[in-house]
């Protein structure tokens, strides 16, 4: 398989696979099934050019992790008519992150463009005029912009205007409406794929934008990602609802892994394996919440309570995962962490004391999130019912993946091949693909 | 994996399996199901014993051949590491292990009969023997990451013993534990990272190495600088002071006391001394800093004071334990705070023994209160009445006279310079004053003959100079073989003349007072103050009774921090409108 059919090949094969589970659209079983099937076909496309290519396809864990998450986002769902869009459409966006991990540039600005407009497209059409999503909608529709101008723009704009639509992807204030939006307005196994999947494709689109950036742009990444972690927190804490919690908490993490760009100028494999654990782990609770709402529907978070003791299976699982995502070892979001943070060449700014607080508040809202839903009484006139074996399977895959990526050496990271440095220069052709 | 230059064969390198051992049983327990699940708590004793027999041949093999290191990882290039696991074990450790196998056995033989048949049966005793097994790996920890992992899942541990999902005011108290105890992760993990940017190294060794040659600074903005050691022991000291619940950070503990006395006695005696070992293990780090060490100081002498005083307060059993607890914490801080560390290691080892024993003892007090209405006695007053002339003379003799004469004979027939050894002094002091308190509660005691008090009196004295000049100078060698190691730290806690002077002075009137007020007290006679004084204490009373409403100021910088998100929250709201 010739390198530059690689990103095209995994852009198809998922797509194929929507198009020919489309027929059993009136049979939600059979659909989902099929769209099952189509990822688990995209992860061994992953894996067969990994093995027939000679260097290694980059962010080839990246390309294992999104059809793994977009399985598992669509194995956790309720077999239910209203969820057919968000199923197929987790495929599509699955060909299409894939691809844009791959492609070397103009192909991934399109891909990313694309990436784009879909989902714009599907917060449009889901609009609520009592949720308003015109900022979103705005966000999305410059980031299209921005990935346009970083086509036809003369240097130094198109690494501006590349690095505009990387804030968009991987969220950072205040571009980070859209990430926001997509989050936690749409349905179905959307959200539990997005929150990984937009990461993950900053991250590749990062890589060519990076070693191009000017410092004045550096700096303002350390001084909007600190702006990004107070937020995202103190939005984080305010919500009583679980959806935006969880999307303020991944900006509020984000953010963590700007800062982390910003001062080092560098992308070191562990700031990979931070934003992968993140997406995962927050992934997971996403899963767990779907569990809780298709049996109670959207409640406020005040509203429930006591799961412990009527849903063990449940409960185990959702604490482990959210133990994963305040940080705690042996979890990826610790070691990624870590690894981001130790770093022995600079001196420790001051402006590490935001990280701190905000690395302290994750454990406090992920806490106070957990405690809402499974402590306390249980309610006398609710029906409790543990975890079916397709949610228990789906959040079991998060916490493994999250789990490995705690224990496993971060190099496996590393974009391109093999025997890239951990930590990286941006000057290192490594990184210049 | 690499054995260091102490590691001497095979049953070296087996000994480090020693903390793994409890671990075992954690599994043990939590594979069973309800039929097998007393078959497996008993058998689950088998590796908890025997982790405590390793733990005492591991120490008896440090001892002699030095310390055994295994690790699991490479610690040239730290970049690219998943988990830095590996093992050190030194006669610090192995003293730790053995403290933390011998308490931990006792608990998990005592809370099988416990805590049978209560609801959460499974669930405690799996999670005792998983505490153990983590504070074995926390103590025998090959670098300052490791350390903070352990350190780390110890703090989720204590949430989940702390709490009962059932009840809400345990519930509460587990999440005011794990949001204190997680302020003081996210310290230590600062000052880790600090220290790492700065020297470029976890690994103790070169840790300490490295900040004592190039120590470096922190610049806080234009013009401010802190010393490198300064910053990272300042950072890693508030981590030590969230687990051994130091002042103001020691909410935690009065909170999580409706937990089952087993836990409790762990607690007490294994968990809370985090603190005091974490100080020791980065002695020569905090060594480094005389800041450090005054600031240690400060903090753990207000909280011995404070810890005592709302002690003297509680109305329940377990809540004065808890203080009690914290005041000796105080102590221990304190120690570390002058330069005693090991003095702080052999309190924590007295006082873990001691409180472990009260905890598993307070059952059986509550269970005889609750059946027996005479106990315990309402009012003292007829035992008040009564005083010993002998009793009172002896106490007030071995208590100001002969410490007076064995100081003035340290100084004088063996030619210690008193005044120019703050080191000394100390141990003086601590003798002096740990006999004071024994001697006072002594003269309490009204039921026997007063010349058999008398004789408890001398013997208690002897005993206390007995411990502290011979066992914890001894101990002290042990811990710290290198004298000029020891005196370098007492040489970096050395407080200014004056101030240290001014502490000695204070502490020895308020002793004296306390014998004079006893006398006064003893004979009917009424000390007199003004009025505004004992409108003062009353209110004091309230006050330390209130715990100081440092729990009322906790809970208002939560909902202070909630409407602030509130705030923004509204702000963001109408903003995206």
């Amino acid at each position: 398989m010739a390198a530059w059919l690689t990103p095209w090949a995994l852009l198809a094969v998922p797509c194929a696979g929507a198009l020919i589970s489309a027929p059993a659209w009136a049979k939600l079983r059979a659909l989902r099934t099929g769209l099952l099937l189509s990822t688990m076909a995209a992860l061994l496309t992953a894996l067969a050019a990994a093995l027939v290519l000679d260097t290694l396809p980059s962010g080839l864990p990246f390309l294992c992790l999104l059809p793994l998450v977009a399985f598992a986002s669509l194995l956790a769902q309720p077999l239910h008519r209203d969820n057919r869009g968000s199923w197929v459409l987790t495929v599509i966006l699955l060909g299409v992150g894939q691809a844009a991990v791959t492609a070397p540039p103009p192909a991934q600005s399109f891909l990313v463009g694309l990436l784009f407009i879909l989902i714009l497209g599907a917060l449009f059409r889901l609009r609520h005029p009592a949720a308003p999503v015109r900022w979103s909608l705005a966000t999305f529709a410059f980031a299209v912009a921005a990935e346009a101008g970083a086509v036809l723009a003369p240097a130094p704009l198109d690494a501006v205007a590349g690095l505009a639509v990387c804030l968009v992807l991987v969220p950072l204030f205040p571009l980070h409406a859209a990430y926001v939006a997509a989050l936690s307005r749409l349905p179905g196994s959307l959200p539990a794929f997005l929150i990984v999947a937009l990461p993950a494709v900053g991250f590749s689109r990062l890589l060519t934008v990076l070693p191009a950036l000017p410092d004045l742009a550096r700096e303002a990444l350390v001084w909007l990602a600190l702006a990004g972690m107070v937020y995202g927190t103190m939005l984080a804490l305010a919500q009583p609802r679980p959806l935006p919690l969880l999307a303020h908490a991944a900006l509020a993490l984000c953010s963590m892994f700007w800062w982390s760009v910003g001062i080092t100028g560098t992308l070191a494999s562990e700031s990979a394996v931070f934003l992968a654990a993140v997406g995962l782990s927050l992934s997971g609770l996403y899963l767990g919440w779907y569990a809780v709402r298709a049996r109670f529907g959207d409640l406020d978070l005040r509203a429930l309570g006591g799961l412990v003791q009527p849903m063990p299976r449940f409960a185990m699982l959702f604490s482990l995962l959210a133990l994963a995502a305040l940080g705690f070892p042996p979890f990826g979001v610790f070691s990624g962490f870590m690894g981001m943070v130790l770093v022995p060449t600079s001196p420790l700014p001051v402006s590490f004391a935001v990280v701190a607080f905000a690395w302290l508040a994750v454990s406090w809202y992920v806490l106070e999130l957990k405690r809402r839903l499974l402590f306390g009484r249980p309610r006398p006139d609710l029906r409790y019912e543990d975890l079916r074996d397709g949610e228990l399977a789906a959040m079991t895959i998060v916490l493994v993946v999250v789990t490995a990526l705690g224990i496993m050496p971060s190099r496996w990271f590393d974009a391109g091949a093999a025997s890239a440095p951990s930590r990286a220069s941006v000057e290192t052709s490594a990184w210049n693909r | 994996m690499a054995l260091a230059d102490g590691g001497t064969g095979l049953a070296m390198t087996w000994l480090i399996l020693v903390p793994l051992l409890p671990l075992l049983t954690a599994l043990l327990i939590a594979v069973s199901d309800r039929a097998q699940l007393e078959q497996h708590v008993k058998l689950g004793a088998v590796p908890i014993v025997t982790a405590f027999l390793g733990s005492a041949a591991t120490l008896a093999l440090v001892t002699a051949h030095g310390p055994i290191t295994v690790r699991l990882y490479d610690p040239a290039p730290l970049a690219g590491f998943a988990l830095p696991l590996g093992f050190c074990i030194d006669r610090l450790s192995g003293v730790m292990m053995t403290l933390i196998t011998l308490v931990g056995t006792v608990i998990y033989l005592y809370s099988r009969g416990y805590m049978y048949q209560d609801r959460h049966y499974r669930r405690y005793m799996g999670l005792i023997a998983l505490t153990t097994f983590v504070l074995l790996c926390m103590v025998s920890s090959a670098n300052l990451l490791m350390l903070f992992v352990f350190w780390q899942i110890l703090s989720w541990l204590l949430f989940l013993l702390a709490h009962n999902h059932a009840h809400p005011a345990t519930l509460n108290g587990a999440c005011t534990t794990f949001s204190l105890l997680r302020l003081g992760d996210v310290a230590f993990l600062a000052g880790i990272v600090l220290a790492y940017s700065l020297y470029g190294t976890i690994e103790f060794e070169d840790l300490f190495a490295r900040a004592a040659s190039t120590p470096g600074s922190l610049r806080l903005w234009e013009g401010l600088e802190i010393e490198g050691p300064t910053a990272v022991t300042l950072l890693i000291f508030v981590g030590a002071m969230s687990k051994s619940a130091q002042f103001p950070l020691h909410i935690w503990l009065p909170r999580s006391l409706y937990a089952p006395t087993p836990v409790h006695a762990l607690l007490h005696a294994g968990i809370i001394n985090a603190g005091g070992f974490l100080m020791n293990r980065l002695a020569p780090l905090f060594g480094l800093s005389s800041t450090t060490l005054h600031v240690a100081f400060v903090v753990g002498s207000l909280t011995a004071i404070l810890g005592a005083t709302m002690m003297l307060t509680q109305n329940d059993i377990k809540k004065t334990l808890g203080f009690s607890t914290i005041g000796q914490m105080g102590y221990m801080i304190m120690e570390c705070g002058l330069g005693a560390f090991s003095l702080a290691v052999f309190h924590l080892i007295a006082h873990g023994l001691f409180k472990a024993t009260v905890f598993l003892n307070c059952g059986n007090v509550i269970h005889k209160a609750r059946q027996e209405p005479a106990f315990p006695p309402l009012a003292r007053e007829a035992e008040e009445r009564e005083f010993s002339t002998l009793t009172w003379s002896t106490g007030f003799f071995t208590t100001l006279i002969v410490p007076l004469a064995i100081l003035l004979g340290t100084h004088g027939i063996l030619r210690i310079p008193l005044l120019d050894s703050q080191g000394t002094v100390i141990f003086l002091f601590f003798i002096w004053i740990t006999s004071s308190q024994a001697i006072l509660s002594l003269t309490r005691i009204r039921e026997v003959a007063s010349w058999k008090v008398s004789l408890a009196m001398l013997t208690t004295l002897v005993f206390v100079i007995f411990t502290y000049l011979f066992a914890a100078e001894t101990f002290t060698h042990f811990l710290y073989p290198d004298p000029s190691e020891v005196a370098g730290y007492f040489k970096a806690a050395a407080l200014p003349g004056r101030l240290f002077d001014l502490v000695v002075a204070g502490m020895t009137l308020l002793t004296i007072l306390g014998w004079v007020y006893l006398y006064a007290r003893a004979h009917g006679r009424t000390v007199r103050m003004p009025l505004w004084v004992e409108g003062l204490m009353a209110r004091l009373y309230v006050v330390f009774m209130n715990r100081l409403y440092v729990d009322a100021v906790h809970a208002r910088v939560g909902r202070g921090l909630a409407q602030a998100a509130a705030r923004v929250e509204r702000f963001a709201a109408g903003w995206r409108m």
